[in-house]
């Protein structure tokens, strides 16, 4: 009796607190599907909108600001990025190659594009990925580039990926705002628009290179595409939830023949490059370029290069775990 | 060996590892990598770093008085964690005297250092090297979802990092 009145008083209490679990477990733990789902949105918008702005990048203590317009004329996409700040920088998509221009050293490296073309939606397998290793939440509404946003949040839920915050122009669903976070919350690398129009008429004329016809005394160094075919090189511990999506070939620099591996969660992917060490200087160890961690090893007579949007950690993992099959 | 021992003066070793590279620095192979790599970081921090002339005349000396790089001069040297690690990551030059240094610090010839205090001071002199070559960025980039969701924004990360060679 006296068991049953003590407990009496706490059945409230357990009531309402079961109530909260099922609240938190039903209001942010959208599934999988969803997940999918807003990133084809997100996808979506990103090719068929028109549209023009300016975009912040920020990453260690750096701020660059750049000038992005977007232009879909009749399913035919183009793309033309050209910072404002330090030496001049151009980057164009047409006709399905990416083109950089670098006018101070006067190259031109051109980029075929494949992942558009062969991925263009992500596999079941990703799609699974995304909400077993992520907790994918709609955040709140927050103002950016005079848009009220509709913020998303990718938490990790290991300590090999980055947390992902992403704001969409609740209209298009195009992004506006994307944020790399990492395990202290402290920002990894930012891209946002300070302002953007969407739905703008586009030109052509605005989205065409700056020098349409390469100048005589500029180098052209183009990427051969990805020979896909088995390199018998794979990673023996990739970190859970990271599929191989390509294994081939590729000739970086024109020359060099190396082993391209890619490994993706859905959300990120990590790239593994094999090639035999030669004579040049190579940056061992752990670089980084914005949200891209770099680690580089020398394994027997090899060179390997891992690179992705992730922590130090899982590129070091997997620089560690390259085997022969 | 020679990375582990890399790897235990930027402090990126967990405990296991780190014992193992300790007793590898107990070997006399292994300490003098050590003490290599922090003439190295030395040089490169440039803590008292060598005035004009101080290799020939450091090697004159040493041609006249033979002395061998011992582990007492080694083990009174404080490692400093942070700055080594900056500057290994600053001047990416700097991996590959590590590596060509570290096989003449095993020659027994007292120019040896020399040499090494010689080629860090080059290297550093040198303009900052690109971390890794856009080659890799952007090859990477093409297959990145993130380049599905965000378009051509995150080719920032490959052209704003280089020049493009």
């Amino acid at each position: 009796m006296r068991a049953m009145h003590r407990s009496g008083p706490c059945l409230p209490w357990i009531r309402q607190a079961l109530l909260a679990v099922a609240w938190l477990a039903l209001v942010p733990a959208a599934s999988a599907d969803d997940a999918a789902a807003w990133l084809d949105r997100a996808a979506n918008a990103a090719q068929k909108q028109n549209y023009i702005g300016t975009i912040a990048y920020q990453h260690g203590g750096r701020f660059e600001t750049s000038r992005l317009v977007h232009l879909n004329d009749q399913g035919r996409e183009y793309e033309k990025l050209v910072n404002l700040d330090g030496p001049a920088r151009e980057v164009i998509r047409m006709n399905g190659e990416v083109r950089c221009y670098f006018p101070d050293t006067k190259v031109i490296r051109v980029e075929p594009r494949t992942f558009r073309n062969a991925f263009p939606s992500l596999s079941p397998q990703q799609q699974a990925a995304l909400t077993d290793f992520y907790t994918f939440r709609m955040a709140g509404r927050e103002r950016v580039a005079g848009i009220e946003t509709q913020a998303w949040v990718f938490e990790p839920k290991d300590g090999l990926r980055y947390g992902h915050k992403f704001w969409a122009d609740p209209t298009s669903g195009l992004l506006v705002k994307a944020r790399i976070f990492d395990e202290r919350n402290e920002t990894v690398e930012q891209f946002a628009f300070t302002e953007i129009a969407i739905g703008a008429k586009i030109d052509r004329e605005q989205v065409n290179p700056t020098w349409p016809v390469t100048p005589p005394d500029w180098q052209v160094r183009q990427s051969a595409p990805e020979d896909l075919k088995d390199t018998g090189w794979t990673v023996t511990r990739p970190p859970p939830g990271f599929v191989k999506i390509v294994d081939g070939y590729r000739r970086l620099r024109g020359a060099r023949e190396v082993a391209h591996l890619v490994y993706s969660d859905g959300l990120v992917a990590v790239s593994v490059f094999i090639e035999p060490i030669g004579a040049v200087a190579h940056p061992f160890g752990v670089s980084r370029q914005g949200g891209v961690n770099v680690f580089v090893r020398q394994q027997d007579d090899n060179l390997v290069t891992v690179l992705g949007e992730v922590p130090v950690a899982t590129v070091r993992q997997i620089a560690h775990s390259v085997a022969r099959r | 060996m020679r990375e582990q021992i890399s790897r235990l003066m930027d402090g990126d070793l967990d405990g296991a590892e780190a014992e193992a590279a300790f007793r590898e620095l107990k070997r006399s192979e292994g300490l003098d990598e050590w003490t290599c790599y922090h003439v190295i970081g030395d040089c490169l921090r440039r803590n008292g770093g060598p005035t004009a002339g101080f290799a020939s005349r450091f090697a004159a000396r040493l041609d006249s008085e033979p002395t061998v790089l011992g582990p007492a001069v080694a083990q009174r040297q404080q490692p400093s964690r942070l700055p080594f690690a900056w500057a290994v990551a600053a001047t990416v030059a700097a991996v590959a005297v590590v590596s060509s240094v570290a096989v003449s610090m095993l020659d027994p010839q007292p120019t040896a250092l020399a040499k090494a205090r010689e080629a860090s001071v080059i290297r550093t002199a040198q303009p900052k090297l690109q971390a890794v070559s856009p080659d890799y960025l952007l090859a990477h980039q093409e297959y990145s979802p993130t380049t599905l969701i965000q378009g051509v924004g995150p080719y920032l990360r490959a052209v704003s990092a280089g020049d493009g060679r």
